[in-house]
């Protein structure tokens, strides 16, 4: 290699986890909703990742209903690659099984397994009902899990049907928890977490020259979060009103 | 309200109006707008509000920076900055010329230089921005791989992000990204300008050898935590190429490029690395190098560069010359000795007013040039292309003026004298 040769500098890999209920309550509006987001905010984080010289992102979906289904069953996508493929939506909600099986995922044996290493990833979960399984053995295991215990983790709940305590017990905070009960409010929520939580989860943590000490970096995106509602609160109004 | 709309027209402090044209990107302190600044297209970084944790302090902070000025051009630096509209507010900026490109581009290997004497350039347009930054009394804080952007064909640089840029004993409270920061500012310490210098050396590292300089074996872990990152870029950092503690060598196969280049780098070039990331410099114990140096150390390697006529470019010892890897010989057939360096007198080989004017900084000025004659292509000279005459001594010591446009015959044992105590001898190979 001579001194003009370049090969990409060695970067670790984020993984965006987007865990989506679809369950049979799902289907029509949110699902639909659900699925044109997250389709439209790929090319920003391919985006992203393109011009990230820390780390490449790579996406991972776990759909669960009547039992939990990888859709990217082999390995997480790189964002450069990544084709969304539509979900449809029926049956029950099994979270237990999507703890379940994202447990097993979040290890270097599986889906954690790169030559360069990670960060930690950002784990969304997005639901409308609560848990029909026996949701907490699953969670209770998955919360012992060192990726899942480092990552940054954040829940939209759709519409008032949604379990918020669950939500709440799976990101380990109220405050990693959104309420959507718009679609533009949904489709807002989906970019913003999608982007910033990959954004902050993909960089180099911060370090601590601000007077308020350490953050991790889920305090940082919770800092994020918190000042999304504050805006969002705002700009209400062209949210078009409560629909769900 | 954080977002503004195309159309939008905000007054300024400087009493002028910006109108939104077109949004540019977005980051995670806010948006940048392209916008018509008084006729001109200028760009607008604008805040999301309540993203700033002490936005007062940091509006006097821009408008202090548009009152005293940019230290040199190649900062992308505030002109104005608005008025507070709901809680927020944005400055104005000059927009980024469409033939600079993203450095980060460049680590990610989109974007390449065009030739050795552009990426030396752009190391030298670094190192003079940073000591232009820092004679001025600011410092930068929190610089890393997406403040530059570059001209890949000449090596000229732009810096932007030039908000979070304080004046000395003041601290922005924006916190850097540990791969960047000194590590004492990793464990907690306010950013200075020795810690700039640190910054300034991971950027430079990262620009000549295309991997970061305390990324190695250590630094692999399979989830790097931000425990870790502490550990490996505050408490515990150990340079790549630490001459004696090989705990964090680069790993063959992953680390490719810091493995090839470093070897093709000069010696002196190398011994400025694991100086500035020798261990009491990663204690922080014992000063930085300085811009001075790193100018002085990289004027040295930018002289050195000689051109194969297959293309490759090399960093020839100007009393040996190069093999290159084309199965060619490049002789050169004599250099000038200067008291810090020796340039090569090889064709094409320019002087420039660092080297022929005593303690001048110019690295961009050309004073010289190495040209071969038209009637006899083996025998080369040096024309004087600036406005002082030289005299050139011979071994019968008589000085004979050369002004400008005039050629110096090369031959050993000539003297050049360029005034001002600053001469040089001609040394055949």
């Amino acid at each position: 290699m001579d001194l003009l040769e370049t090969v990409a500098i060695p970067r670790k890999t984020m993984v965006l986890f987007f865990l989506v209920d679809t369950s049979g309550s799902m289907m029509g509006s949110k699902i639909g909703e659900v699925n044109s987001a997250i389709e439209e905010v790929i090319p920003e984080l391919k985006e992203l990742s393109e011009s990230n010289a820390d780390a490449q992102i790579k996406i991972a979906v776990l759909e669960f209903s009547s039992g939990a289904r990888w859709l990217t069953p082999e390995r997480p996508i790189e964002a450069e690659n990544f084709v969304w493929n539509d979900m449809d939506a029926s049956g029950v909600t099994d979270l237990g099984d999507a703890c379940k099986k994202l447990n097993e995922k979040l290890s270097t044996k599986a889906f954690m397994r790169e030559a360069t290493g990670s960060f930690a990833p950002a784990i969304f979960l997005l639901s409308d009902g609560g848990p029909t399984d026996e949701y907490q053995k699953g969670l209770e295991v998955l919360k012992q899990n060192n990726w899942f215990k480092k990552a940054i983790k954040v829940a939209v709940a759709i519409g008032s049907d949604a379990d918020k305590s669950v939500l709440e017990e799976f990101t380990g905070s109220n405050e990693a928890v959104l309420e959507a009960h718009s679609p533009a409010m949904l489709r807002k929520m989906i970019k913003f977490v999608s982007v910033r939580a990959s954004e902050v989860a993909s960089k180099s943590a911060n370090v601590d020259s601000g007077d308020d000490g350490g953050e991790s970096k889920q305090d940082a995106f919770i800092d994020e979060l918190n000042n999304f509602k504050v805006e969002a609160a705002d700009s209400a109004d062209d949210g078009g009103g409560d629909v769900w | 309200m954080s977002e503004l709309k195309k159309g939008q027209t905000i007054q300024t402090k400087g009493f002028k109006s910006v109108t939104v044209l077109e949004r540019l990107g977005e980051g995670g302190q806010g948006i940048v707008y392209k916008v018509d600044f008084n006729g001109k297209p200028m760009a607008l970084k604008w805040y999301f509000k309540s993203k700033l944790k002490n936005p007062e302090k940091f509006y006097d902070n821009i408008k202090n920076n548009i009152d005293h000025g940019k230290p040199t051009d190649a900062f992308l630096w505030p002109e104005d900055i608005t008025e507070w509209v709901d809680g927020t507010f944005g400055y104005i900026m000059p927009l980024r010329p469409s033939q600079y490109g993203d450095f980060s581009k460049y680590l990610l290997a989109k974007s390449n230089f065009k030739s050795v004497r552009s990426l030396v350039n752009a190391a030298l347009n670094i190192v003079e921005g940073f000591g232009a930054l820092h004679r001025a009394g600011y410092n930068y804080q929190d610089l890393n791989d997406g403040n530059f952007f570059v001209n890949f064909e000449t090596g000229d640089v732009l810096i932007c992000d030039n908000d979070n840029v304080m004046g000395q004993g003041y601290s922005s409270g924006i916190a850097g990204k540990c791969r960047y920061m000194a590590p004492e500012v990793v464990l907690g310490k306010k950013p200075d300008k020795q810690t700039d210098r640190f910054s300034l050396a991971v950027v430079l590292f990262l620009l000549l050898l295309g991997n970061h300089p305390l990324e190695g074996k250590n630094t692999n872990p399979p989830c790097m935590t931000e425990e870790l990152e502490k550990k490996y870029y505050g408490s515990d950092p150990v340079f790549i190429f630490d001459p004696i503690n090989k705990d964090n060598s680069p790993i063959q196969g992953i680390h490719k490029s810091a493995i090839a280049k470093w070897p093709q780098y000069p010696q002196y070039i190398r011994d400025a690395f694991i100086k500035a990331f020798g261990s009491e410099q990663l204690r922080g114990q014992t000063p930085r190098l300085m811009e001075k140096e790193w100018l002085e150390t990289f004027i040295r390697l930018r002289s050195e560069i000689i051109q194969c006529g297959c293309g490759i470019g090399h960093f020839a010892d100007p009393t040996k010359g190069v093999s290159c890897k084309c199965g060619k010989r490049i002789s050169i057939p004599a250099y000038l000795k200067f008291k810090k360096l020796n340039v090569p007198l090889y064709p094409t080989v320019n002087l420039y007013a660092c080297h022929t004017i005593s303690d001048s900084e110019d690295f961009k000025t050309v004073t010289a040039e190495v040209i071969v004659s038209k009637n006899n292509p083996g025998s080369i000279g040096v024309r004087n292309l600036s406005d002082i005459t030289w005299y050139v001594t011979g071994a019968d010591g008589k000085a004979i003026p050369k002004g400008k446009d005039e050629v110096v015959k090369i031959a050993s044992g000539l003297t050049i004298d360029f005034g001002k105590n600053l001469t040089a001898e001609i040394v055949g190979n």
